[in-house]
Parts: C-alpha cells; sequence; structure tokens
C-alpha cells in the first residue's frame, strides 16, 4: 500500500514536462509572458510607421474595438453573463458625452468632468438594469438584454420630437435619426485634441490602463469570484461568495467600459448616430472577444486587433489580393497533410487552369473577355460582363464543391475537390469579389467567423474550457 | 368594426408566417440550446428560390403553366431549398461545434447569417423584387362576408400554415421520429444511451424547421411582396421573439407566439401611432419576460443539486 | 417528542452548534424530509446513513440552503437561519461537499481554494483594479492561506498541482479539494456528502483519518453522510440512521448497526441481520 500523501504523478512531474523549446520556442514563451510591453511597444512605433490619418483612424477603431472587448470579457468571458445590450451601454456613452459638451443643450462642461459624470451615471444605470442578471440565466438574460439595446436604439431614433410639459414646441433630445453633429473635442488639462492621433495616444493609454486593472481585477477575489459563478453559480453560493451582487457588479463594469470608450468615440467622431450603436456592432465586438478567446485578456486584444484592422486591407484591391492569396497559401501549407499531397495538387491546379482556358476559350469565345493581360491572366478565365450570370452560378458552385472537400473522406476524391475549388474560387474571386470589396468583406467575415469557430472554438488565445451541461 | 376585422386577417395571416418562422427557432433550441441566428436568412433563401421559380416559368403576368400549379411548386422549391440549406448548414457550422463552449456556435450561426445575407447580395443585387401576386391572381377573388373581404391568396397562405402546423403537431405526437425528437430534447445524452441516433434526429429538426421556414419565405412573398437579401433580419427578430414569448423550446408556444406577434402588429399598425410603437412592444417585452421568463408555455428548470 | 439522545451525549443538548426541529420538505406530493429533529453538538462527528433516496442529501440541501424547507426550524448555535441567502449561511460557518463533485472545473486548484476565501477579504473591487497595497497583500494572503489548506491533503495538491486546472484532477483528487475549499470558508461546520465514494480501500482509509484530523486537529463539528460502513465505524460518534425521510435509529455505531429497523431499511423485510 502506498503511503499516504505521497504522489508517484507529482515526484517524477518535473521530468514529464513538456518545454518549448529552440529559439521560436523561446520567442513564444518569452512573449506570451511580456504581451503586454509588446503591444504597447507596437502600438506606440504604429502611427510614426504607418502615416497618414486614415491608417492611424483605423488604430483609433481597433483600440476602441479593443476596450470594448475587454470590458465585454469581464461580463460574458469571466462572469459567463451573456449581455446582449452591451453596446447600448456605448452609445450611452457617446450620447452622454454629446448631451454634456455640444450645443445640443448649449452645455459644454471641461472632458474630465464629462467623462466622470458619464461613466457614474452609466454604472449606476448599470446597476438598475443589471438586477435581472440575479434570477434570469444563461439566454434568457441574452434575450433580454437584447432588448434593452432594441430600446436604446428606438429611443435614439424617437426622442427628437419630444412635448414637454412648460416647454414651447417640440423638444430634440436625442437629435433623432440624425443625430447630434458638432460634438466638443475633448480638452485634458488644457490640452486640446485636435489630431485623430491624439485621440489615438489617449485610447493607447486608456487601453493599457484598463488591462493592467482587469488584471488585478482578475487576481482579486471579486475577479476569482466571478470565474466561480460562471462555473457553477450554486457552488459559488455555498463558498459565501455573494452571486447576485457580484453579477450585477460585473454587469455594471462591462456597462462603465463600453460607456467611457463611448465618450471617446463621440469625440473622435465628432458626433453621434443613432446607427452606430447597432446589432451590427455587438456581433462585431462578440467576434473579436469570441475570435480571441473569451477569458483572456490578451485574447481579447488580440481579436479587436485581427477584426478592426484585417478588413481594411480589403478596402483597395490590390491589399485585397495579397490577403487573399496570402491566406490560400497559409490554408494550404497549415491544412493539407502530409505536405506532400501539394506536390499533387499544385501542378494539378495549374493544368486544370489552362486546360479549362483553353476549353472555354475554344467552345464559347464570346463568354471570355477579349483582352488579356499578363500574370495571372494567362491561366485564368476571365469573363467578359455580359457573363454575369455564369459568375454567380459558379460563385454557388464554388461553395457547394468547397463544403463537399470537407466532407469527403477518399483522399484522391479530396485532392480533386481541392483543386476543382481552389479553381472556382480563384476564378470568381478575380472576376466578381475583388470587384465588390464591401460584399467581400462581410462575406469573408461571415465565413471567417463560421470557420475559426469550428477550427477553434476555444479562439486563438483562449483555453479550452471543459463544460459540463 | 370592419377595420377591426380587416386588422384580425391581417394578423392572423402575419401570425401564421411568424409562427412558422417561430417553429424553427424552437425546435432547434429545444433540441441543441441554440439559438440558430441563420434562421432568417434561411427564410430569405426560400423566398427567393419561390422567386427563381417564378421566373422560370414566365413570371407573375403570363405564366406558362396554370396558376395553382405555379404557386404548389413555388411552394415546394422554397421548401426544398430552405431544407437543404438548413441541413447544409448544420452539417458544417454547428455539427463540429456540439461540444464546444455554449457560445461558439452562437458565433458561428451569426458568420452564417452574414454570409448568406451577402452570398444573396453578391448574386442576386440589392433589388426587392416582388413576386407580383396581384398579377397573378385577381385581388378581388376571395371571400366576401359583409363588409369584410378576405383575398383568395390569404385564404391559401393561412390555411396553408394551418395545415404545415397540424402535420408538425402530428409528426412530433405521433410518429417514432416525433418521440425520438422529445427524448433528445429532454435529455440528450440519455436519448443516444438508449439507442436513438442523435445525429439523424438533429438533423431532421434541421430540416423539419427549415422547410417550415421556407414556406413561411414563399407566403410572405405571395402576400407581402417583397422579397430582398435583407429581409431575413427583420423577420427572424419577430419569430425569435415569438418563440420567446411563447417559451423557446415550446412548440405549441411558438404557435401561440407567432399569432400573438402577428396579432400585436397588425393592430398596433393599426390603432398606435407609428413613432413609439416599437418601443412600446419593446417595453412590453421586457415586463413580460421579467415576468414569465420562460414564456407562455416553458416550464422552469429544477435546481440540480 | 424531542430527540432521543444517548444518556453519554446529553450534555450535547446545552451547546449545540446545529440543531433541526421537525424539518419537513416535500417535492410535489412525495414527504422526502419528515419531521427530523437533529442536533449536533460542538465538536461531534455526527454520520447520516440510510438507503438511497432516503432524504439524506436533501437534509444537506435544507440546511445549506438549496431549497427552503416547508417546516421546521434549523438553528445555528441557536439562532435561525431559515431563508437566510446561501452565501450568508455559508458565511456564518457552514460549508459543504457535493455529492456529485461540483468543483470549479476550469479554474486551477489554488484558485478553486481562494475562491472559497472570499468572505475572509475586505478589499473592494475599486482598489482592486487600482491594485492598492492592501489588495496586492490580500490576494498574496489569500494564496499563501489557499497553499496551507491544500497541505492538509500531504502532496497530493500542491506543488505544481496548485496551477492545473481542477478538471485535470482524479476523482479522489476532486473529493480531496472540495474538503479544502470547503474549510477555506472559515466555516465550523462541515457538510460532507459521501466524502468515500468512488475511493478505492487505501484512500477509504485515509479520508477516514483526515475526517478524523478535520475535528480533532482543526476543531471541525462534522456532519457526513456516508454509505462506506467502515468509514461510519472508525470517525462517528454517534450514528442518525433516516428511511424514507423519517429517523429510524440513533446513537452509537454499534447500536444503530444492529437496530432491526435500520436492517430493516437496507435489506427489507425479512432480511437477515449480518452484523
Ligand atoms: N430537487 C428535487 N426535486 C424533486 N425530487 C427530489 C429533488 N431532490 C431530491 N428529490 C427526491 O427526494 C428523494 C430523496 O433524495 P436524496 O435526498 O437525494 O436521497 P439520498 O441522498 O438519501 O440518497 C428522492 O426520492 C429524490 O428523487
Ligand atoms: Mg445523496
Amino acid at each position: 500500500m502506498p503511503e499516504i500523501g505521497t504522489d508517484r504523478w507529482v515526484a517524477e512531474f518535473e521530468s514529464r514536462r513538456v518545454r518549448r523549446e529552440g529559439p521560436w520556442g523561446r520567442l513564444i514563451e518569452w512573449s506570451s509572458r511580456r504581451w503586454l510591453w509588446l503591444f504597447a511597444g507596437a502600438a506606440i512605433v504604429y502611427p510614426f510607421v504607418i502615416g497618414g490619418d486614415f491608417g492611424i483612424r483605423v488604430g483609433v477603431n481597433a483600440l476602441l474595438l479593443a476596450m470594448l472587448a475587454i470590458g465585454l470579457n469581464v461580463v460574458v468571458g469571466y462572469t459567463g453573463l451573456l449581455d446582449l445590450g452591451y453596446v447600448a451601454y456605448y452609445g450611452l456613452g457617446a450620447y452622454g458625452y454629446a448631451f454634456l459638451a455640444s450645443d445640443q443643450f448649449g452645455i459644454h462642461l471641461p472632458t474630465p468632468v464629462v467623462v466622470a459624470v458619464v461613466a457614474l451615471v452609466v454604472f449606476g444605470v448599470g446597476l438598475v438594469l443589471g438586477q435581472p442578471a440575479r434570477r434570469l440565466v444563461g439566454d434568457y438574460l441574452a434575450i433580454l438584454t437584447l432588448f434593452f439595446l432594441q430600446v436604446f436604439v428606438e429611443l435614439a431614433l424617437n426622442l427628437d420630437r419630444l412635448d414637454l410639459p412648460f416647454v414651447d414646441g417640440p423638444v430634440s433630445i436625442t437629435g433623432g435619426p440624425n443625430g447630434i453633429a458638432g460634438v466638443d473635442p475633448m480638452e485634458i488639462l488644457g490640452f486640446r485634441f485636435g489630431q485623430v492621433r491624439d485621440y489615438y495616444f489617449l485610447l493607447l493609454v486608456l487601453v493599457i490602463l484598463l488591462i493592467v486593472g482587469v488584471t488585478n481585477l482578475a487576481r482579486s477575489r471579486t475577479g476569482v469570484g466571478w470565474r466561480a459563478i460562471r462555473e457553477d453559480t450554486l457552488a459559488a453560493e455555498h463558498m459565501t461568495i455573494p452571486s447576485g451582487r457580484l453579477k450585477v457588479l460585473a454587469y455594471a463594469f462591462g456597462a462603465t467600459v463600453a460607456a467611457v470608450s463611448g465618450t471617446v468615440f463621440a469625440a473622435v467622431q465628432l458626433g453621434v448616430f443613432p446607427q452606430n450603436f447597432t446589432v451590427a456592432l455587438l456581433i462585431v465586438v462578440y467576434a473579436a472577444l469570441v475570435l480571441g478567446g473569451e477569458g483572456s485578456i490578451p485574447g481579447a486584444l488580440v481579436g479587436a486587433l485581427i477584426i478592426a484592422m484585417v478588413p481594411e486591407l480589403l478596402r483597395t484591391p490590390a491589399g485585397a489580393r495579397l490577403l487573399f492569396y496570402g491566406g490560400l497559401l497559409v490554408a494550404g501549407l497549415t491544412l493539407v497533410r502530409p505536405r506532400r499531397r501539394l506536390a499533387v495538387i499544385v501542378p494539378g491546379l495549374l493544368l486544370f487552369g489552362l486546360a479549362v482556358r483553353a476549353l472555354v476559350a475554344g467552345i464559347w469565345p464570346g463568354l471570355v473577355a477579349a483582352e488579356t493581360a499578363g500574370g495571372v491572366d494567362r491561366w485564368l478565365l476571365r469573363f467578359s460582363a455580359s457573363a454575369d450570370v455564369v459568375v454567380s452560378v459558379l460563385f454557388v458552385v464554388t461553395i457547394a464543391v468547397a463544403l463537399a472537400a470537407v466532407a469527403v473522406r477518399r483522399r484522391r476524391v479530396r485532392d480533386a475537390l481541392l483543386i476543382l475549388g481552389v479553381y472556382l474560387l480563384v476564378l470568381v474571386w478575380e472576376n466578381r469579389l475583388v470587384e465588390e470589396p464591401s460584399i467581400t468583406r462581410q462575406l469573408l467575415f461571415g465565413a471567417l467567423l463560421v470557420v475559426l469557430m469550428v477550427a477553434r472554438p476555444h479562439g486563438l488565445l483562449g483555453r479550452p474550457r471543459v463544460e459540463v451541461v | 368594426m370592419e377595420f377591426f376585422l380587416q386588422q384580425l386577417v391581417n394578423g392572423l395571416t402575419l401570425g401564421g408566417v411568424y409562427a412558422l418562422i417561430a417553429l424553427g427557432y424552437s425546435m432547434v433550441y429545444g433540441i441543441l440550446k441554440l439559438l440558430n441566428f441563420a434562421h432568417g436568412d434561411v427564410y430569405m433563401v426560400g423566398a427567393f428560390a419561390g422567386y427563381g421559380v417564378l421566373v422560370a416559368f414566365g413570371g407573375p403576368a403570363d405564366p406558362r403553366i396554370p396558376v395553382v400549379t405555379l404557386i404548389v411548386l413555388m411552394f415546394l422549391a422554397g421548401m426544398l431549398a430552405s431544407g437543404i440549406l438548413g441541413v447544409v448548414i448544420e452539417r458544417f457550422a454547428y455539427r463540429p461545434l456540439r461540444n464546444a463552449p455554449r457560445i461558439a456556435p452562437l458565433i458561428s450561426a451569426v458568420g452564417v447569417s452574414f454570409f448568406l445575407q451577402n452570398a444573396a447580395l453578391l448574386v442576386l443585387g440589392a433589388r426587392f423584387r416582388s413576386y407580383g401576386t396581384a398579377r397573378m391572381v385577381d385581388p378581388a377573388t376571395g371571400l366576401q362576408w359583409g363588409p369584410l373581404r378576405i383575398s383568395i391568396i390569404r385564404i391559401v397562405v393561412i390555411l396553408s400554415a394551418v395545415a404545415l402546423m397540424v402535420v408538425l403537431h402530428l409528426l412530433v405526437q405521433r410518429t417514432k421520429l416525433g418521440k425520438a425528437m422529445r427524448a433528445t430534447a429532454f435529455d440528450r445524452e440519455a436519448a443516444a444511451m438508449m439507442g436513438i441516433d442523435v445525429d439523424r434526429v438533429i438533423v431532421a429538426t434541421f430540416l423539419i424547421g427549415s422547410v417550415l421556414a421556407g414556406a413561411a419565405g414563399v407566403m410572405v412573398g405571395l402576400v407581402f411582396s417583397r422579397v430582398y437579401h435583407f429581409m431575413g433580419f427583420v423577420a427572424g427578430l419577430k419569430g425569435f421573439t415569438a418563440a420567446v414569448i411563447g417559451g423557446i423550446g415550446s412548440i405549441p408556444g411558438a404557435m401561440m407566439g407567432g399569432l400573438l406577434i402577428g396579432l400585436a402588429e397588425a393592430f398596433s399598425a393599426g390603432y398606435i401611432s407609428s413613432t413609439f410603437q416599437n418601443l412600446i412592444v419593446f417595453g412590453l417585452l421586457i415586463v413580460f419576460l421579467l415576468a414569465r421568463p420562460r414564456g407562455l408555455f416553458g416550464v422552469p428548470e429544477p435546481v440540480k443539486v | 417528542m424531542g430527540s432521543w439522545v444517548a444518556p453519554e451525549w446529553r450534555w450535547c443538548e446545552t451547546m449545540a452548534v446545529l440543531e433541526l426541529r421537525g424539518l419537513t420538505k416535500r417535492f410535489g406530493g412525495l414527504l422526502v424530509v419528515d419531521g427530523l429533529d437533529l442536533s449536533v453538538a460542538e465538536g461531534e462527528i455526527v454520520s447520516l446513513i440510510g438507503p438511497n433516496g432516503a432524504g439524506k442529501t436533501t437534509v444537506f440541501n435544507l440546511i445549506s440552503g438549496v431549497f427552503t424547507p416547508d417546516g421546521g426550524d434549523i438553528l445555528l448555535d441557536g439562532r435561525s437561519i431559515v431563508g437566510l441567502p446561501r452565501h450568508e449561511i455559508a458565511r456564518r460557518g457552514v460549508a459543504r461537499t457535493f455529492q456529485t463533485l461540483r468543483v470549479f472545473l476550469n479554474m486551477t486548484v489554488a484558485e478553486n481554494v481562494i475562491a472559497a476565501e472570499y468572505a475572509s477579504g475586505t478589499v473592494g473591487a475599486v482598489r482592486s483594479f487600482l491594485g492598492t497595497p492592501a489588495a496586492r497583500a490580500e490576494a498574496e494572503r489569500m494564496r499563501a492561506e489557499a497553499e496551507r489548506r491544500l497541505a492538509f491533503f500531504g502532496e497530493r495538491l500542491v506543488g505544481y498541482r496548485l496551477e492545473q486546472p481542477a478538471y485535470s484532477l482524479s476523482y479522489a483528487n476532486r473529493r480531496r479539494l472540495e474538503i479544502a475549499r470547503a474549510m477555506a470558508t472559515g466555516a465550523r461546520l462541515l457538510l460532507l456528502d459521501e466524502p468515500a465514494a468512488g475511493m478505492n480501500p487505501a484512500e477509504t482509509q485515509e479520508i477516514t483519518r483526515l475526517i478524523g484530523q478535520l475535528r480533532d486537529e482543526a476543531g471541525y463539528t462534522i456532519l457526513v453522510i456516508e454509505h462506506d460502513m467502515h468509514v461510519v465505524e472508525g470517525i462517528s460518534d454517534r450514528v442518525v440512521a433516516l428511511d424514507h425521510g423519517v429517523k429510524i435509529a440513533e446513537g452509537s455505531f454499534d447500536d444503530v448497526a444492529t437496530d432491526p429497523a435500520v436492517v430493516e431499511a437496507y435489506l427489507g423485510k425479512g432480511g437477515a441481520a449480518t452484523k
């Protein structure tokens, strides 16, 4: 009989531990410990490298999204409250700033006062509207908070022709569908924010402070309590954790973070508009959080940066092509196993393209555009404008082939489908997608969400969770 | 009174459509505990499939086949297209996520929804399409009952919605598949241990739910006549709300919820000022949810210790 | 009718930590706990035994506030705790483990125990967010406390295990973790629901010894549900047998184990007494 209290596993543990070896492994270990410094360094350099205003504006959007995602992480990732009304508080913050610092009511308070007032008020609102979180669980809370968001949007849209007692004529509070334009820029300690770059650095400071603060919280009894509630609310209560109070606190904390980022958003945009705070934004914030890995602060940060910045590459055809072919290459290298199968697939793809081109040009010359340039056009079909329908059909076929390639098990068939699928994809891409950047962005965004969730349900940096339902 | 009756008919028509959509939400939720946000877009694809058949047979003004056959074909096409789509979505976007954290399939569903909307936009353009039912069937034909007039197409829609729900009810209550579905909804693991092929049950659920959504799509095309890539969002939201009111996961609940939402919409459009109409509706929903979080027909989950 | 108390335990009545008076609970039409009287004295180990479905776990659920009783009263140090929120009951000194293990699976072993120290903290969320010295000190104190609690189980839950997610623990270690967690709440009364279930004989022996130590060295009062009669025999100062929610016997292990009513409850009518 083994002696009580000893454990072979423990004794042998050190020898079993897997360490990341080599320079690459050491780099990963190092960066996973020093990620905040890495981020701060890169983010400080970014505006100077990127130059122009547009790039910095993208950076501002990325940082705003990062703030939102990190705040949401406390609500969803730690406490497990599915808050689908989250962006309403972002809107509340933005409108709050506009009310207190614009000509809407002729109030122009100093920026720190405005932000403090907005934060406090929204925290209070969060405490009140968070009360249902005590009782409602899971999806029921999600549904309720989704209705909160709808109410907010309706209010923002419709509080513009209000008949109030003792006031002559209809009063506009939110400016209705037109929102409130002409919001004051921020001014802190006599420094007036004139450029986008100023806001960029303000947001950078805010994001870093938020990360440090939330990291502190996560280690405290409050943070540990939040996570215990998500794991098992009943057991947490038996362990002296006041679950109701902590849930409401998490909800209100998230609301406050969203509101503060909302004030900056209003100032940087110099206005607030109801369409800024809809379900579309909600989806983007959730996508950022889940893509990065809910429950993980660096995950939320990375997810936000990816979601905010990558689609911007799709704005120009050159950037879009880079992303598309880069993505294909990476997918090919990581997904095709063993790699020597690429030796069949790549030449097969080239031959297939040439064959199709020769065939189609021979049979239906009318379908193919006359002028062909160099490069990819020597290989690929280029359809004339009248063949729009053909491209549409091919698009649907492409999806079908791609799905079939995922489902089929037989190696040979799969390779053949892969060749066909990639060919069709490039064909549709060059003939249509590249010309419709806005649709392509959304399309890729949707596809990316599905693919990433299927490939890595716990997100890029999240830990796989064990869930007992 | 006449106005009231007219709104009642409107509400019933709308309610039937919403109920059909709500059923898909509720059935899937009942079995997978998944809020299938792509369901509205499945309905949109059904509406377009019906439109495709209509165009293929010569359009509303001058169809090449009898109108009755045409409408039947449109229904079949819509239901078929939506059904296949639903099954494909389940297979590729949800099945790999069966045991993932709860939020992963939710995000996947949102991704599918984005993808479908934009795929439709890419392939079919942003134009609004119309079935042009008025040119296909003379709007004057129908029941005339004193001052109340119900066009034949509305009668068809209401009747077929009711028929579909009756079939569904029989299927769930009387057949072996229905029994398997109820067992799976109650406890998936236990059902699997009892020898029920859970995968097949889930596929069947998606198929049925999507077929109903496809039918709803064609119905909306026939009665309200606007088909476009984004139509699934609003209808999805309403169907979803209907499912919640009825008690998400409950089939009779979804039917009742759909009917209620349809009637509420018809009457509030008729009687309340439009500015605060949505606000009032959402306010009522919030109050309702706080009072009865599990809807009309939902049962509270017991504390498990 | 007051509870029957063996002569040598009569002194308990004056200083009962926990006292149940006519405790009653129904589920639908089913009477699961039926007028149960029980008192547990300071420093005592009382075992609750009875066939499956007798209502033992329900008694724990009533004491710890999962359900509110339909009748009767629950007194902790002479004050009623009926209707208090669960975390408040825990804060007043009642901690429990679960028959169906409920550790916080996706948290580390150390975090599981730190979570249970919530009530001992004084630093609020604002100071924690700002990372004030007080917040840091408290976090460190809680961490050290957690390691101390876990060291109670020898080397099994310390070292690298502190940072392992709880889902990676074996069944027996999860049971130990639950006990460590219950201790960390600062409770004086531990409710242990089948602590030896699913353990091998060696582990069962170990847990028997540990429960004894919990009382002798750490001074806990313990109410324990257990099926393994060796464990019950080894630890109990007093045994209470339950059947269909009714107390059918109470006294020393030997008395209860040979009580005809108990034998009948376990073996059915006409069953042979084996002990
Ligand atoms: N939440 C509940 N709802 C309905 N019945 C319950 C509930 N909890 C326990 N029961 C019933 O109460 C009886 C006693 O259960 P329990 O206290 O768990 O027994 P034991 O722990 O003695 O094995 C059982 O018949 C069980 O089915
Ligand atoms: Mg039990």
